[in-house]
């Protein structure tokens, strides 16, 4: 089952994609590994086009490696197969394929110098001397390491040794590059610098990549899209904004950033949550009366008001008491209870209605809200304040568990 | 402790030897038998040397890179000839390759005799430092990264290019200590050696035999002069060994 991509119901741009008339220059189709009886992908499915990067996100054990070195020819999917420029490539052995792997470690051959290491690939092709120092010499300047040339891995610092990694790859120019966790192995300030220069450096080349991480800050970075992986299938796929913004499901709203999942029904058009409700135009027959959903929303998507009168765009969700204030530098994070009764806005266009939830229970799950500095300023809080919420931007899911990976329209007031 | 045990032994071969002159000590050495027992030595351990070298790579490589049905049992067979007494090595191959032997008596009628010569020798040579190389080279394979060999395929290089260009050069150290401990233990091999070779002046005898060789007829001059030659060598081997790691493992 492919997952659905969800529909931008917010204001974000989508990046122009890399023209995709012609045919991708990666694709996954249908793969699905075992390893014994354990099943560690499931049906996974996606294109990657040309001059493209695509992120694979997951948790470690997601099996995001095993796709990669499935798409390598260093693992036989089960089923399935891998077409690179159209070309069927899964029953080929991996030299023949003519992928680029980063592996985390580089493996760079520790016996070769910088030079050595790159021309490599054209050595054991057996091009001419001429051509292969020439080669090596312009990739050398891409990299910016031509003053290391006659270096060997280990007198490398790691972010050299990835460059080296990369213009090894490339002086065979590969259908595609596949980035192995490219970071891990390096310090935080390192991997922000890092990861720039690469996109950078990709940009130039334009070679399209895959890229593996469990970093979901490097995922939106180095993305034009990325694949949510979860257990052995893919969640969600799409621009950083969309995954971001439109959270297919509540694992893909967790994983990448933080967010509050409050759990609510759907009574008469209008998502109730607790004593709280909003109206909701929803644009998705398969949402219907009584049906049980959450309600998704990040914490920078919450304005925090003394009165109900939210400025345009927004939706009072409720009211709340301050319970925790915690100053974390660009921001500063509230914990909220919200109200059990009495603290719902007051609607005009609907009448209110209550869930099936019990008060207690939902009273039980504060809210966290983050406000930028100027907000901090205009609007002081403190603890044991009463507020209203309200969101500029929410999700809502059905509350079905993982059975439905498919994203549903969401509902944003600002498009109202 | 150290020095009644070592120390004093090794000096008295250097002071006896020594001990009548340079000269009495030279010609000692350049006696015809002695330079042959000396240079049979070498040959033999050269050869025992280069088969279980090639062998012990080939092997760690199969150990270390497949699993099958086994494995663990062959490992352990490929390393016991360390536990084997040299004697009964040296008998064992009596019995296999000796005239009436179990495959000699099928090659005695075609002319063939393996046993009381210098193949022999290199044949019981084998036999006892079968694992040292192997030993050695192992270890490096286990702990070697696999992801190294993995981004030499997805390059595009064949198996064999692999190994000869990536694998191979990782190795170097190991195989150059692998084959340094092999040949210093061959060289000095006398409990197998004095009975597959018959002990031949100046055929089959190598030098620990001609060591004892002249030592049971009295000359204990001629003995030590040889004894001396191998202490060096012996020596020359061990610092060889304590200094090569380094310079030939840097990267």
């Amino acid at each position: 089952m492919k997952a659905q991509v969800a529909r931008i119901m917010d204001d974000s741009i989508t990046p122009p994609l890399p023209a995709t008339v012609s045919q991708p220059a990666a694709s996954v189709v249908g793969v699905s590994k075992r390893f014994g009886k354990t099943s560690v992908l499931e049906n996974i499915s996606f294109d990657v086009a040309e001059g493209e990067a695509l992120v694979l996100l997951g948790a470690s054990g997601s099996g995001k490696t095993t796709i990669l070195r499935i798409i390598a020819g260093l693992e036989q999917p089960y089923t399935g197969k891998i077409m690179l420029h159209g070309r069927e490539v899964t029953e080929l052995p991996a030299r023949e394929r003519g992928v680029g792997v980063i592996f985390q470690s580089y493996a760079l051959f520790p016996k070769m110098t910088v030079e050595k290491n790159i021309g490599y690939g054209l050595r054991i092709r057996r091009r001419r001397r001429k051509e292969i120092r020439n080669t090596v010499n312009e990739l050398l300047s891409l990299v910016q390491l031509e003053e290391h040339r006659k270096k060997y891995p280990s007198q490398l610092s790691g972010g050299q040794q990835q460059r080296v990694a990369i213009a090894r790859t490339l002086a065979y120019k590969p259908e595609v590059l596949l980035f192995d966790e490219p970071f891990g192995a390096l310090d935080a300030q390192t991997r922000v610098h890092l990861r720039r220069e690469i996109r950078a450096l990709l940009k130039k080349v334009n070679v399209p990549a895959i890229f593996i991480t469990h970093d979901q800050e490097e995922a939106l970075e180095l993305g034009d899209r990325i694949a949510v992986i979860n257990v052995g299938h893919i969640e969600q796929i799409g621009t950083p904004r969309e995954v971001y913004n439109n959270p297919a499901t509540e694992y893909v709203a967790t994983f990448l950033g933080a967010a509050n999942i409050l759990e609510g029904t759907i009574t008469h058009g209008h998502v109730v949550v607790g004593s709280a409700q909003m109206p909701a135009r929803l644009l998705d027959d398969r949402f219907h009366d009584g049906q049980a959903i959450k309600l998704i929303f990040r914490p920078e998507d919450v304005l925090l008001n003394k009165t109900q009168e939210f400025p345009v765009g927004h939706v009072c969700l409720s009211s709340g008491v301050v319970e925790e204030i915690s100053f974390v530098g660009a921001y500063e994070r509230l914990r909220i209870r919200l109200e059990a009764s009495g603290g719902a806005c007051e609607t005009t266009d609907q009448p209110y209605y209550l869930t099936t939830e019990t008060p207690e229970r939902q009273n039980a799950k504060p809210v966290i809200a983050t406000r930028p500095k100027p907000e901090t300023n205009a609007f002081r809080l403190h603890a044991g304040d009463r507020v209203f919420l309200g969101l500029s931007s929410f999700t809502i899911l059905p509350n079905d568990a993982r059975t439905s990976a498919t994203s549903h329209p969401i509902i944003t007031p600002s498009k109202q | 402790m150290m020095m009644p045990l070592v120390f004093l032994p090794l000096a008295s071969i250097f002071i006896f030897g020594t001990s009548s002159g340079l000269g009495n000590f030279w010609s000692a050495l350049m006696a015809p038998e002695a330079v042959f027992a000396l240079k049979l030595s070498m040959v033999t351990s050269f050869w025992a040397t280069t088969f279980n070298v090639l062998f012990g790579l080939f092997a760690a490589y199969v150990l270390s890179r497949y699993n099958f049905l086994g494995r663990n049992a062959l490992i352990v067979t490929i390393s016991l000839p360390t536990a084997i007494p040299t004697a009964v090595a040296g008998f064992a191959l009596l019995l296999l390759w000796g005239p009436y032997g179990t495959l000699g008596r099928f090659l005695r009628p075609q002319g063939i005799q393996v046993m009381f010569t210098a193949g022999a020798i290199v044949l019981a040579n084998i036999f006892v430092t079968f694992p040292l190389a192997f030993g050695v080279i192992k270890p490096v394979f286990d702990t070697m990264s696999r992801s190294l060999e993995e981004a030499s395929a997805t390059i595009g290089a064949t198996r064999w290019q692999t190994f000869w260009h990536v694998t191979l050069p990782s190795l170097r150290g190991a195989i150059v200590s692998g084959a340094l401990l092999t040949f210093a233990r061959a060289v000095g091999e006398f409990g197998s050696t004095i009975l597959v070779s018959g002990n031949l002046a100046g055929r089959t005898q190598t030098a620990p035999l001609y060591i004892f060789a002249k030592f049971n007829e009295g000359q204990i001059e001629a003995a030590n002069a040889i004894a001396i030659v191998l202490a060096l060598f012996s020596f020359l081997i061990f610092s060889v060994l304590f200094f090569a790691r380094d310079w030939l493992d840097v990267d």
